[in-house]
């Protein structure tokens, strides 16, 4: 046999036999739901955290919560992904049967959530301080100025970062197989273990994702230069 | 410049009265037990070297600085008091950055009616058209729909004084307001506010503009390590100085 029969042939058993291809397109599937929700739960949790965060350094109130938010920044950042997906697979939903996609979903959420938290809170302490002191002058509260003044210039900021996190993000869903949710890389797995050959599969799982980054990074760039016009 | 809302107090009386200020950075003393009134049509100039406390001075007149002790009445009401509502005070004082502080993000309109609109309730018509009327007065109707980025130094201060106008103010703070600027494009945001003053508007400037404090200001007091150290109607503090410090500082500028 030559290269090319060769193959065509490894092709058809990891492929198209079976219909191993829907290991694939399901696992696709997942990839993408855990990894666009956990984003979501993330946005709406770092964004809290922040305006505690960025509270507590400009005005001294909100102490607890800050402190509170301090230990959550530094355990979730502090410890490996896939331990803290293990824990609340096995721990913390160790005894109701959750659906695995959700598990996943939160624990990549509240991970996120700390890494976003960070991106708006620097995204905030980015803007000059002389922005504030002009919003309070004219008899905006500090809620009042940080809504109508800070924030939007802070997003701005943020944007392109935040998308980088989410690039990230979707790579890091990938070990999502350690609770045995059959996402994309989990899906390459299966196949691989099937077939007994591993290079079909798992190249293709890599250029999936490959495919999917450089997308987003198009993407992210268009973004960039968008926000780039018509400031300053 | 435009003056609806009804007087609160009668002319010479005192809008703002300052009593025994203190105002402590990490033990270092800034504003030592400072003590003065600010009648309604005042056009006060605060003058004094590098460090003396003057900028501090003008914030805590409107809390963007915490006073460390003492009092600051307006209209009476002891804005120092942790239970005064100290946001609808500044309402009632427009303040001008040296470093302009337009928000880049909204247009020239938008900077100009985004605080009438959401903290005195104003239709957008009223708003728009008050800023439109004041923004012909300062040379710079055309610039409405242009974002602060697109305008010289000299036109971003104009702009900034007019936004704090908007507000209707009773007394306008001008930080500095000239320092940030190339020599050239100082005239033109001193004649705006030399019209302000004409208009009877109450103001208190810091600043190093000798020649605005010796023309327009009712009212010169020099500050330095914390104290007024001299007070007085313009001529005379210009003439004949009295304390030795000030004349060695009119000399350095002068």
């Amino acid at each position: 046999m030559n290269w090319w029969e060769q193959f065509q042939a490894d092709f058809y058993l990891n492929f198209v036999k079976d219909d191993r291809w829907l290991y694939l397109t399901r696992g696709l599937k997942v990839t993408l739901v855990v990894t666009v929700c956990s984003a979501l739960m993330g946005i709406i949790l770092g964004f809290l955290v922040a305006i505690v965060r960025s509270t507590c350094e400009n005005t001294g109130r909100l102490k607890i919560l800050n402190a509170v938010c301090k230990l959550y920044l530094t355990i979730i950042r502090g410890t490996p992904v896939v331990v803290q997906l293990l824990i609340i697979y096995f721990i913390i939903f160790g005894s109701v049967r959750v659906d695995k996609t959700l598990t996943a979903i939160i624990a990549f959420g509240i991970n996120s959530g700390a890494y976003q938290a960070e991106i708006f809170r620097s995204g905030i302490q980015s803007i000059p301080r002389g922005q504030f002191e002009a919003g309070r002058s004219l008899g905006f509260t500090y809620g009042q100025t940080m809504l109508h003044i800070i924030m939007p210039q802070a997003f701005r900021v943020c944007v392109p970062t935040l998308c980088n996190e989410f690039i990230t993000l979707l790579k890091e869903t990938s070990v999502a197989g350690y609770i045995a949710l059959e996402d994309l890389t989990k899906g390459g797995d299966i196949i691989r273990s099937r077939t007994y050959s591993a290079f079909m599969p798992l190249i293709a799982v890599a250029l999936i994702y490959l495919i999917m980054v450089m997308i987003l990074t198009r993407l992210v760039s268009l973004l960039e230069r968008r926000l780039a016009r018509g400031t300053r | 410049m435009a003056q609806d809302n009804m007087a609160v107090s009668a002319p010479g009386e005192a809008l703002i009265r300052v009593e025994h200020l203190e105002k402590h950075f990490d033990g270092q003393i800034v504003l030592k037990d400072l003590s003065t009134e600010i009648h309604k049509g005042d056009v006060v100039c605060v003058i004094g070297p590098s460090g003396s406390g003057k900028s501090t001075f003008l914030r805590c007149l409107n809390r963007l600085e915490e006073p460390t002790g003492g009092h600051i009445y307006m209209d009476g009401i002891d804005i120092c008091d942790p239970h005064t509502n100290i946001d609808h005070h500044r309402q009632k004082m427009g303040m001008v950055f040296q470093q302009f502080n337009l928000f880049p993000q909204m247009t020239i309109m938008k900077n100009l009616t985004l605080a009438p609109m959401k903290l005195q309730k104003r239709s957008k018509e009223e708003a728009e058209a008050y800023a439109e009327e004041l923004l012909k007065r300062v040379g710079l109707a055309d610039r409405r729909d242009s974002y602060p980025g697109e305008l010289s130094g000299g036109q971003q201060q104009r702009i900034a004084i007019v936004r704090a106008l908007c507000m209707r103010p009773e007394v306008m703070l001008f930080d500095e307001p000239t320092s940030a600027l190339d020599p050239e494009m100082v005239g033109e945001v001193l004649n705006v506010m030399k019209d302000l003053a004409a208009e009877k508007m109450t103001m208190v400037v810091v600043t190093h503009e000798m020649g605005f404090a010796r023309e327009v200001a009712s009212r010169v007091m020099f500050l330095e390590g914390g104290e007024f150290i001299e007070d007085g109607e313009p001529t005379e503090f210009f003439a004949h100085p009295k304390s030795e410090r000030l004349k060695s500082f009119l000399g350095k500028v002068l």
